[in-house]
């Protein structure tokens, strides 16, 4: 999911919407992210363009909110609460999900298999 | 004389406004609706109550806070009274209709009305780079916040102080509306007041404030003669060019100006924040200007009754089609949303008990009545859906007409309903009421883009980290103290005084300030200067050349004991000249002994302990424990990134996961893709945060 400088980046994605568990005085979300543009693109694992600066989902812990809400590990987040996630630093990145006075994250995911699904379901198959 | 005529003004005015009260208590009167009637009272007094504040209060905070609350009050009864003369005017108009024609039965269908609700406005702003980076001259600071009109209903968001370090305008309040109707117009107004703290203009008498006007500099003074008069580009804050019937007292004070507008409607809700336009009131030259973007993003979502609330229940008969043509099943229908669900008995649905099935009611489904039952000359209800390219249909029967009559009746007024929210009718979409929680912490400025700096830790990470360091530093004494150290560990005896004393200065550092200072201190030039002697940096090695932070490895690690390094650091190829200053010369140790390649002890089980890991808060702390399923030893190093300008690294902390060479160890195939993985997300190589 490269970009093209000066064109519009579209992409499939899903909505997540993740609650927050509240540990103690923090609240969490269960799931590390690596990537941003300030970081090496080509450390990637879950990128297939590997000058992808996106942020991606690099762990979920299991039944965490965000396992619960459907986020799974090779994600690329797009979107934090209207709030753009692809060209920001990986502490941006960071900052604009643990925001302590938002309950709720609304993410923007994009993954290789909902592409896929749509294709699948466009191309139609064959029917009995 | 100006002052006479001002007051004089002043009393002409309050005679008006006591004529138009009366004026409106006939209205309300001749309505017979005394409940405008009582919210105009009530935000009367609430605006004299605010006037009286206003005042009264010193503080420029207060001052602005008190306006808002006026100039809220204002809307509101401007608000209030259109709608009173609308309602006279429909009641007149009826009146005039009915005497004139006999108009036939009015059969209009009104669609449902819904909750709406907006929330997380954000609104960008554009300065110039010279004002944001620069940051040359006095900082002009605004107040702004947002009023928010749906019909009747007039809620305004909490004031936000902005100034040129900000690049958003950001509005935390969820607002939800209770009553609107599909054909809602909801009015989102930008309000902004300019808020330099020496000019309180009502206080200075007028000589004197003209005198420093002239006086000051030309900008200053600019805006000080901005602030006392109402220049050209202050409309009067009550909303336009109407005549008024309440017209608001002038109160000395700060005045809020409307800056920008813009309406949404059915259009714009989405279940998902958008941007829209913003139209900009106002040019440079006014005080309360600032210079927004053009757009305000947000999210719109709204919850139409059909959708929340039961439209129709009653008791049914239910035959599915295609089967046996007695098979008439007794359920208790719901109606509610986007399907029909049917449940065994009525008690079922208070109890939440999963109803027995549901039959989907949506733009897609067809519902038709069929020719008369012979047996009781009671019409069917057939109800088709589409599921996957094969139709079912349902048939519903009652025990009388007037029954059926009902569940058409209220099937169509579903449809209405569902085509006239069109959207908001798909899918049920969330609204979050706001919640009663305690006042958060005032933040002193909102974030920023380029210059936040704050770097949250936990509290329980720091002290573990410190414990395990002073148990570290106990054991390494210990050691030495004992002789048994290895000949190599000569080398450090002359430092180990000094490396010790400042290890422990470090560790009590560690624990008595917030964990991120330590690593903002410079770090100590002691092991520099070792590492050249020693010739080898093996454990930063893999760091990636791009990353600019300065790392040091510190001694966070479990090491039971100094004959226990890595074997996998002696494949790790040393780089020295990639000397980096560190503190604790515990780490150099490490990095020597590493470096040294003393494997060839085999595989030492290292008992990886739940790792205090970073110093710093987020961490991908529980991802080093499957590694202790590994036979290969894992040193566990904690990496701090110091930032000590803009770009705020946080930090990662490693367990060196060694490359995939490792000659000791042969994991099966699947595991070994897993480890792969694992490999591949280290992170010393790729920065990994956890949420």
């Amino acid at each position: 999911m490269s970009f093209v400088p000066g064109q519009p980046v579209t992409a499939v994605v899903q909505r997540i919407e993740i609650q927050k568990l509240r540990q103690g005085n923090n609240l969490i979300l269960g799931f590390s992210i690596g990537g941003g543009i300030d970081q090496d693109p080509g450390q990637n694992p879950f990128s297939e363009d590997k000058t992808d600066k996106g942020i991606y989902v690099t762990r979920i812990t299991p039944g965490g909110p965000a396992d619960v809400a459907g986020l799974m590990m090779g994600d690329k987040i797009m979107q934090v609460n209207g709030w753009d996630m692809t060209m920001v630093t990986h502490d941006k990145a960071r900052k604009r999900l643990t925001k302590k006075n938002e309950d709720v994250v609304r993410l923007l995911v994009t993954r290789k298999s909902l592409e896929e699904a749509v294709k699948q379901s466009m191309g139609g198959f064959p029917r009995p | 004389m100006p002052v006479d005529n001002y007051t004089n003004m002043e009393e002409k005015l309050w005679i008006l406004e006591d004529l138009n009260m009366m004026y409106i208590r006939q209205i309300a009167l001749s309505l017979q609706d005394s409940d405008i009637q009582k919210k105009i009272d009530h935000e009367i007094r609430m605006r004299d109550g605010a006037c009286k504040l206003l005042a009264a209060c010193s503080q420029r905070d207060q001052a602005l806070e008190a306006a808002k609350s006026l100039q809220t009050c204002s809307t509101r009864i401007m608000a209030y009274m259109s709608e009173l003369q609308r309602m006279k005017e429909a009641q007149v108009m009826q009146k005039v209709t009915r005497r004139s024609s006999d108009a036939g039965p009015m059969d209009d269908r009104l669609p449902c009305k819904g909750k709406v609700a907006i929330s997380d406005l954000r609104i960008p702003l554009m300065w110039k780079d010279t004002e944001y980076f620069k940051n040359k001259g006095e900082l002009h600071r605004c107040a702004v916040f947002c009023l928010l009109q749906l019909g009747g209903e007039i809620f305004d968001t909490d004031m936000v102080i902005v100034d040129r370090t900000l690049t958003d305008i950001c509005f935390d309040n969820t607002i939800v509306f209770s009553e609107a109707s599909p054909g809602f117009e909801l009015r989102v107004e930008l309000y902004s007041c300019c808020s330099e703290d020496d000019y309180s203009a009502g206080s200075t008498p007028r000589k004197l404030a003209s005198k420093l006007s002239s006086s000051l500099g030309r900008s200053a003074g600019k805006k000080l003669r901005a602030a006392m008069e109402p220049g050209p580009c202050s409309p009067v804050s009550n909303g336009g060019a109407a005549p008024l019937l309440l017209p608001v007292p002038s109160v000395p004070g700060p005045k809020y100006h409307l800056l920008a507008h813009t309406t949404l409607s059915l259009s714009h809700i989405q279940d998902s924040f958008r941007t829209h336009d913003l139209t900009i009131s106002g040019n440079e030259e006014c005080s309360y200007w600032l210079p927004l973007y053009g757009s305000m993003c947000c999210r719109l979502a709204a919850q139409p009754h059909c959708m929340t609330q039961q439209m129709m229940s009653g008791c049914l008969k239910v035959k599915q089609c295609g089967g046996d043509p007695q098979s008439w099943t007794k359920v208790y229908a719901v109606l509610k949303g986007t399907s029909l669900f049917c449940y065994h008995q009525q008690e079922d649905v208070e109890a939440n008990i999963e109803p027995a099935f549901t039959i989907g009611i949506n733009k897609e489904t067809r519902i038709r009545a069929s020719e008369k039952d012979p047996h009781s000359k009671v019409q069917n209800i057939c109800i088709s859906n589409q599921y996957g390219g094969e139709e079912v249909t349902h048939t519903l029967t009652t025990d009388s007409r007037e029954d059926t009559h009902c569940w058409m009746e209220a099937f169509w007024q579903h449809f209405y309903d569902m085509s006239q929210w069109k959207q908001c009718c798909d899918d049920l979409m969330k609204i979050e009421l706001p919640s009663p929680r305690k006042p958060a912490p005032v933040t002193p400025k909102q974030g920023s883009l380029y210059h936040e700096m704050v770097i949250e830790s936990s509290d329980d990470l720091s002290s573990t980290v410190s414990d395990i360091l002073a148990r570290r530093m106990q054991e390494l004494e210990l050691r030495s103290q004992l002789g048994t150290s290895p000949t190599w560990m000569s080398v450090f005896e002359e430092n180990n005084a000094k490396s010790a004393g400042r290890t422990r200065h470090c560790t009590s550092r560690l624990s008595g300030h917030s964990p991120c200072t330590p690593h903002r201190l410079p770090r100590s030039p002691a092991s520099p200067h070792r590492c050249p002697r020693l010739g080898l940096l093996s454990s930063d090695a893999s760091l990636t050349s791009d990353s600019d932070s300065h790392c040091s490895t510190s001694p966070c690690s479990h090491h039971h004991g100094w004959p226990e390094p890595s074997s996998n650091f002696s494949l790790l190829s040393s780089s020295p000249s990639r000397l980096r200053p560190r503190t604790l010369s515990l780490d150099a140790k490490l990095s020597t002994l590493r470096g040294r390649g003393y494997g060839g002890g085999g595989a030492f089980q290292c008992p990886c302990q739940p790792p205090p890991s970073s110093l710093l808060a987020p961490l991908p702390i529980s991802s080093r424990s499957p590694r202790t399923q590994r036979s290969t030893q894992t040193t566990l190093s904690c990496s701090s990134s110091t930032s000590s300008n803009s770009s705020s690294n946080s930090e990662g902390s490693h367990s060196p996961e060694s490359s995939e060479g490792v000659p000791f160890s042969r994991p099966s195939p699947a595991r070994r893709s897993l480890r792969n993985l694992r490999a591949r997300l280290d992170p010393r190589n790729w920065l990994q945060s956890q949420v």
